[in-house]
């Protein structure tokens, strides 16, 4: 028999809330936490809206503690906060269990490039003549100008270091970085270290930002966000046939990820048990997914089979459904594939038309909204659903959430460059 | 029964080379692969040397039909690439013969640079020669139309394994581990998982890493111990040794392709070697305590005994602080002396690349295997008290044992350890 593992503790920190409950509750009523950038002046750009975090104060978590992490980027503040919130919750942020055999295995972006030094850097050693740059001078301003301290938090591996290291966490640590896939991967290989012996619990999640002009002017560039700038809640509207692409949002998800039996031993409070996790690749495009919806057939299927179950038992699917034309139409082409007939009846909706999409951050969130879904026998719905696609002919819970028990809850995200990753949660039962 | 990972061919690209006739040719001349920077002019740095790899050109590893692709990668992502290609010729693997869903991809990767140039009309447009003054509302305007289109995409830390899978059709698990100096070796022990829990036949695993451009070199000199030996560069990488002043920074890729035992055999492939442990941890005092629980952990779960060890494969960083504490770890595992038993440490010869580094590096130990003779650890001259450990130096050790260990750590306090068996 394989090992189980189970969640014993969550925590968040979104654009609609900074609590589990305060997130479900507002997915239920179908908030909508997108609106104006004010992180910065994004009044020319493309695309002029986002689902931003608000009221954030690290201290508020941390304490004096907070000073000690006046460099680092948000990724690795909305991560302490969540970090510390599903410790917490799940009783094992004062020790009492085995450091050693306490892993971290998270998804979270890069750290923030100091977009207004660089840039400016880059224009004063910048020849238009010979498009080239004078990198003795780039190189001699850089080192004036240039913030060693936050230079040295844009290194992809500080926030799970600083995790780790705060909180006392010895095991396994790990992070990896598929874009829009990296928390659901790190999740499902996080049961994997559970589930192998590697370590007996792994704070698992990930954490992400890219409201900043780099990144804002990355997506633009690829034409991926909607650009209704004019009516910021109504932009991101997944299966909606009037979808324009995807509003960036932010934030960090937590999982404590325990072994069915050290939870047991401890009478922890299990939420939900993880038991299915499927992983593929396109192998198609960096820029497209697959247009038959190979991968994300396969890794929803793969899924399937590693819990152990039959595409009926799932009671609900919180699709990837970022509202872009293609993903939403080769999500549900994949969804029929898996699911058959049953892909009419069983209930889907997309958080991102709430929370927008939080990228390397997006499935773990979406995993806690499933989890909650099953405690409390509501399902949040898609808002903004307004005009039938053709091509989009499921039950994707338009607008208004719907009471339903359910046993079994499917999790999809997909990456940029083709990572695909499907989660199952299911009700806990002995 | 879990199946049983062997490594059954390797792609390197180092700044000793990329043959690996050449590379065994090089180690044998003692030749060192660290010099004075020569893909920028590195004159107003406080570090003007590296690993650096010369006259690389991704179009002479593609294929013609692949090369449309190489403008959308950056550096990491084409020395990735090209170190794919000769893992699979070196294996005599055709991608095509595999079954597409059971080749997965799992590589390390680290922060990737933005090419200034890339950036350089948009900057120009937008700023007033002032340190940090960028005219936000005209980069909306017209900043964004002056950059391409793919900009954010060639520097996607998952794009090494991504742009791997579209080329080789490799629709397996897929990941990209960004755990700094430690990527690699973590990268591998997660292949190694999804081999043993059934969920591929073939995994292509390793890492590819470049820090050698006017930015990243800048920011590294900034917040990292770098080596400031620029008038010896061949000297600047002296792990262990009492006068190491800092890390040489390198790029490299290093690509292995580890498969089950059945798949290997039934192709008739040949085997470097079989993975038979592993296991990572996070040092946070970064005293070596828990370095060495990883290290027993990797050796007990393999059912070996530390006496049939050949040799250790350390990170050896050659900073002041961190070859202290991975001594303590090995110390603490093996004796004082570690009993003698040889720690061998690649970095002497081309300094630390990166998120390429420990496969590059452990690929070492493998080559040995097959001449049975592994190289001695560069640049050890003095002893350090504080490193109290072994250094294999001035000679070439008769590798007879079967088995090697490979350690991996990072400045914050990664740390992994990993364990090879010869394959006889």
């Amino acid at each position: 028999m394989r090992r189980r593992v189970v969640i014993t503790g969550m925590g968040v920190v979104t654009p609609l809330g900074h609590s589990v409950d305060a997130l479900y509750r507002s997915q239920i009523e179908g908030r909508s936490g997108v609106g104006y950038i004010t992180h910065f002046d994004a009044r020319t750009f493309p695309t002029r809206i986002a689902a931003e975090v608000r009221d954030f104060e690290l201290a508020d978590y941390l304490g004096g503690d907070a000073q000690k992490f006046e460099d680092v980027g948000a990724n690795c503040r909305f991560a302490l906060a969540a970090a510390k919130q599903a410790l917490e919750d799940a009783g094992v942020l004062n020790g009492g269990v085995d450091r050693r055999r306490f892993g971290v295995y998270l998804g979270t972006g890069e750290g923030q490039q100091d977009f207004f030094a660089f840039i400016s850097l880059i224009g004063r050693c910048y020849q238009s003549e010979t498009q080239s740059v004078d990198v003795r001078r780039f190189t001699e301003l850089a080192l004036r100008e240039l913030h060693l301290g936050r230079e040295r938090e844009q290194e992809p591996h500080t926030t799970v270091a600083h995790i780790a290291e705060y909180f006392g966490l010895e095991g396994p640590n790990y992070n990896c970085l598929t874009a829009c896939a990296a928390s659901s991967q790190a999740i499902g290989e996080a049961v994997e270290l559970i589930r192998r012996g590697e370590a007996d619990l792994v704070l698992s999640g990930g954490s992400h930002s890219m409201i900043h002009p780099f990144g804002v002017t990355g997506f633009c560039l690829l034409t991926a966000l909607s650009t209704r700038n004019d009516e910021p809640t109504k932009a991101s509207r997944p299966f909606d046939a009037q979808r324009d692409g995807f509003v960036l949002g932010e934030g960090a998800g937590m999982l404590v990820l325990e072994e069915l039996e050290h939870a047991r031993r401890r009478k922890a409070h299990i939420y939900a048990e993880i038991t299915g996790y499927g992983l593929s690749a396109d192998a198609f495009r960096i820029t497209d997914s697959h247009p038959e919806g190979r991968g994300a057939v396969a890794c929803m299927a793969d899924a399937l089979r590693d819990a152990g179950l039959r595409p009926q038992d799932i009671g609900y699917i919180n699709a990837h459904g970022t509202s872009t034309q293609v993903n939403d139409k080769v999500e549900t082409l994949a969804i029929k594939k898996v699911f058959g007939e049953y892909a009419y009846q069983v209930p889907i909706s997309s958080s991102k038309s709430m929370i927008g999409h939080l990228i390397a951050a997006a499935g773990v969130v979406e995993l806690i909204i499933c989890v909650m879904s099953l405690r409390h026998g509501i399902l949040p719905p898609t808002i903004n659903y307004e005009h039938p696609d053709p091509e989009c002919d499921l039950d994707y819970i338009p607008n208004v959430a719907r009471e339903k028990r359910i046993e079994h809850a499917l999790s999809n995200s997909f990456g940029f460059g083709g990572q695909n990753v499907s989660l199952i949660v299911s009700r806990f039962r002995d | 029964m879990e199946p049983r990972v062997v490594i059954t061919g390797m792609g390197l690209l180092t700044p000793l080379g990329w043959k690996l006739e050449a590379i065994w040719q090089n180690l044998q001349a003692g030749k060192s692969g660290v010099r004075r920077i020569q893909a920028f002019d590195p004159s107003a740095l406080p570090t003007q040397i590296a690993g650096e790899i010369a006259d690389f050109d991704a179009k002479d590893f593609v294929d013609r039909k692949d090369r449309k692709a190489l403008k959308v990668m950056s550096r990491p992502i084409q020395l990735a690439v090209c170190a794919t290609n000769l893992a699979l010729q070196d294996a005599g693997l055709n991608p095509a013969q595999v079954d597409p869903t059971r080749l997965g991809v799992v590589y390390g990767a680290g922060l990737i640079a933005s090419e200034l140039e890339e950036l350089g009309p948009a900057a120009k447009l937008t700023t007033n020669g002032q340190p940090y003054f960028v005219d936000l509302e005209k980069w909306g305007r017209e900043g964004l139309a002056a950059m391409p289109p793919l900009w954010m995409l060639k520097y996607l830390p998952n794009m090494l394994a991504c742009h791997v899978s579209i080329l080789h059709n490799a629709q397996g698990p897929n990941n990209s581990i960004t755990q700094g100096d430690v990527a690699s070796l973590l990268a591998l022990g997660e292949a190694w998982r999804i081999l043993r829990r059934g969920a591929a036949d073939v995994m292509l695993t390793g890492g590819g890493d470049s820090r050698l451009n006017p930015l990243s070199m800048s920011r590294l000199c900034l917040f990292a111990p770098l080596s400031r030996r620029n008038e010896a560069p061949e000297e600047a990488s002296r792990p262990f040794d009492r006068e190491r002043d800092g890390l040489v920074p390198g790029e490299g890729a290093a690509i292995l392709v580890l498969e089950t035992l059945e798949h290997a055999q039934r192709r008739g492939a040949k085997i470097y070697g079989e993975v038979v442990g592993f296991a990572s941890g996070f040092d946070r005092r970064r005293s070596g305590a828990v370095l060495a629980q990883v290290i027993g952990q990797a050796i007990k779960n393999a059912g070996v005994h530390p006496e049939a060890i050949d040799h250790i494969n350390a990170h050896g960083y050659s900073t002041p602080k961190e070859d202290v504490w991975e001594a303590a770890g090995l110390a603490e595992v093996f004796g004082p002396n570690n009993n003698r038993l040889p720690v061998f440490a690649a970095k002497s010869y081309w300094g630390n690349l990166g998120a390429a580094g420990s496969v590059a590096e452990l690929a070492i130990s493998l080559l040995a295997w097959r001449h049975g003779l592994l190289p001695p650890t560069r640049n050890y001259r003095y002893p350090d008290p504080a490193c109290p450990i072994y250094v294999l130096a001035n000679r070439w050790h008769e590798s007879h044992k079967d088995y090697f260990l490979k350690v991996a750590i990072g400045e914050r306090g990664h740390c992994a350890a990993a364990l090879f068996r010869r394959w006889r």
